[in-house]
């Protein structure tokens, strides 16, 4: 360094500067550190402790208006009582069940029919575990047995809408049942349609590797069609399976019947569905009949994840059979032999919003005594001491979303909005909701009641129904990862406390 | 302290521009082994996709480009350009803190284009275009260390002979 050339900084200046510098740094792993800390979950908590409690009541009020001093009324009355404890919210009918079932849950290595093999969860041997049927009105009663799978396991009735304790959720409504244990759900079969059944412990991975099946509700009198099929679609390992049969799978039926096809995605992505050979119409979403459907052709069916869809065909009189196309899998119903050429899935889709015809639907949205907003957005931060970016619920990360209170009796509307960047399908336990507008239309079809709603980026969907199911409820992303990182809320009803708790402590991880 | 704190942040810099190649490479590698799978198989869904994200089994094994891509993209990187921030607080380098402050802003644009892509594509076509930029201003930044370096080496030859 030249004598003459640059200045010479005078020490205390540096001195300042080092300090300035230290400082910064500080700060930003400061923050860093906190947002780590501040994020962790507590090692045990329950359900009812996590959240943000949303009581809906005062944008209720000033939609609707006229004072509500009644209802807050009626809810204080409702939790005045003693409070319930999820493990009283039973079927009430005692006696021996009409349809007794038991499912012995296995981790075992299982070849599936065209020769994949993989590590997988079997019920009573088999992925997907077998079709539980049952008539409407009978009391059901099935038997859990967890051979071995470790970590534990429970089983949800995706779409019934059980009494609480009877839901399945580990953490939530029961413990997670452990190798050697049982844990036994009874239920009466209230609604009629197809259903499906599946772990609800460390779901992501287990409902993934085929811990699931159908749940199958007739009504007593039978159905209208001929021929009932069941198609559960499934991806194991990457390659797509109807029924756990990759490729074509066939179901005979003669020329000239009609078939019902229960479809179920048991994926964490939407599938489209559509069939070749012939016009179908969809007769039923997510378990509820769909009123006058119309027949449609060139247009494909886009299922949710966990959503139902059963449609009705029939097979032409040519002796040309159906194909029930699943994109990468197809079912195929006709006589034996019977050819069929596939189709190149549809450009157009079915919309449910204007699909069928409208009937009285029972409800008077003006009367809704609860508004929620449930708006899926996404930005960094830290979830359980993970950095990253997360899925958040009314701006907030997991665990702070918002616990949506209600009582029993009360007239529910949500407002779903997403603006998250990605589609996410919403699966509410324990009722069925139903759609009255999507982005401000009405709905003018058929009542769209669901239970897993698949709402895209940039829609809002408004819904509503009837809070009848006291308990604690789920409310979260059916792309069960996405519910891993934080998209889940809870709908819970004043009264309602549960002994059950969650955390690294517990056993219990419903994700 | 003054030569290894500025010799860090030189190399941070690089390392930066170093990781925008590597994000280059990473993601048209799986975008590849994407095509050559529909062309073999034929069968891409939206499930295709998340549930190779979770548990790893990728349905073709260039997937794992795309894999590395996200998390390269969105932890490591920002990681990365936090330290050159904080390296440049105790590197005497002149505007060090601004340069690196521009590499971090970078980042932060990069990573959002690349997320919002997923919703708005032509955010992609920007991500891409971004990504040139970064690139640029991480070289520079590190460049900018060796010339000083390099020009304060020169001069006491040059005083000498005008003296």
């Amino acid at each position: 360094m030249g004598v003459g050339s640059g200045r010479r900084a005078p020490r205390v200046s540096s001195r300042i500067r080092l300090l300035i510098s230290i400082t910064a740094t500080l700060i930003i792993l400061g923050t860093l550190g906190w947002g780590w800390t501040a994020s962790r979950l507590p090692a045990s908590y329950a359900a009812t402790d996590m959240g943000v409690m949303d009581t809906g009541e005062a944008q209720a009020v000033a939609h609707s208006g006229t004072g509500h001093a009644g209802h807050s009324g009626h809810g204080a009355a409702s939790s005045a009582g003693s409070p319930h404890d999820v493990r009283s919210l039973v079927a009430g009918e005692s006696g021996p069940a009409d349809v007794s079932v038991t499912l012995t849950a296995r981790r075992e290595r299982v070849t599936l029919e065209h020769g994949l093999s993989l590590m997988a969860y079997t019920l009573n041997g088999q992925t997907p575990g077998p079709t539980i049927r049952a008539t409407q009105g009978d009391l059901v009663e099935v038997k859990l047995v967890n051979q071995s799978v470790t970590g534990g396991t429970t089983l949800h009735w995706h779409g019934l809408d059980v009494p609480n304790a009877m839901d399945g959720v580990a953490g939530v409504t029961q413990d997670a049942v452990q190798v050697g244990e049982s844990f036994i759900y009874r239920f009466v079969a209230k609604q009629v349609g197809t259903y499906w059944y599946h772990s609800h412990q460390v779901s992501h991975e287990q409902v993934l590797n085929g811990l699931l099946g159908a749940i199958v509700i007739n009504p007593a009198k039978g159905i209208k069609e001929d021929i009932d099929v069941l198609a559960l679609s499934h991806r194991y390992a990457g390659k797509r399976t109807v029924n756990g049969q990759a490729g074509d799978v066939i179901t005979p039926a003669a020329a000239g019947s009609t078939a019902r096809i229960r479809v179920i995605n048991t994926d964490p992505g939407v599938i489209p569905v559509w069939v070749s050979g012939a016009a179908y119409r969809l007769v039923a979403v997510d378990g509820t009949q769909v009123s006058a459907p119309t027949p449609i052709e060139n247009r494909s069916v886009l299922v949710p994840a966990g959503g139902r869809a059963d449609l009705a065909v029939r097979i032409p009189q040519s002796g040309q059979a159906v194909r029930v196309e699943f994109g990468g899998a197809a079912m195929i119903i006709g006589p034996k032999g019977a050819p069929a050429s596939a189709t190149p899935a549809p450009s157009e889709t079915v919309d449910l919003l204007a699909y069928g015809s409208s009937s009285g639907i029972g409800l008077d949205p003006a009367a809704a005594n609860r508004i929620f907003d449930y708006k899926i957005g996404r930005r960094p931060g830290f979830v359980n001491g993970k950095p990253g970016v997360y899925w958040t619920i009314n701006g907030h990360l997991f665990p702070n979303v918002p616990m949506f209170m209600v009582a029993e009796g009360d007239l529910v509307r949500m407002r779903i909005s997403n603006h998250s960047g990605r589609a996410h399908p919403m699966h509410l336990h324990g009722h069925h909701v139903l759609v009255l507008a999507r982005e401000g239309v009405p709905a003018t079809g058929s009542p769209w009641w669901t239970d897993s709603l698949e709402v895209k980026n940039g829609q809002t969907y408004e819904v509503i129904f009837r809070a009848d199911n006291p308990g604690i409820w789920m409310d979260h992303c059916h792309n069960l990862v996405h519910a891993r990182q934080g998209l889940l809320a809870h709908l819970m009803y004043q009264g309602v406390t549960t002994p059950f708790r969650l955390g690294r402590h517990s056993a219990n991880y419903p994700e | 302290m003054n030569g290894v704190m500025s010799a860090v942040y030189r190399v941070l810099a690089f390392v930066v521009a170093g990781e925008v190649a590597i994000q280059a490479a990473f993601v048209v590698w799986g975008d590849a082994g994407l095509g050559r799978y529909v062309d073999q198989v034929g069968v891409v869904e939206k499930s295709t996709f998340d549930t190779a994200f979770e548990t790893g089994v990728a349905p073709f094994p260039e997937f794992l480009g795309l894999l590395l891509h996200g998390l390269n993209g969105m932890m490591i990187i920002p990681a990365i350009a936090l330290l050159l921030v904080i390296s440049s607080f105790f590197a005497k380098v002149p505007r060090g803190i601004v340069f690196a402050l521009a590499v971090l802003g970078l980042v932060v644009v990069q990573v959002s284009l690349g997320l919002g892509g997923h919703a708005i594509s032509v955010l992609g076509a920007l991500h891409g275009i971004n990504a040139l930029a970064l690139f640029s201003i991480a070289m520079w930044t590190g460049l900018r260390v060796s010339w000083a370096s390099r020009r304060v080496q020169r001069e006491p030859l040059a005083e000498r002979v005008t003296v």
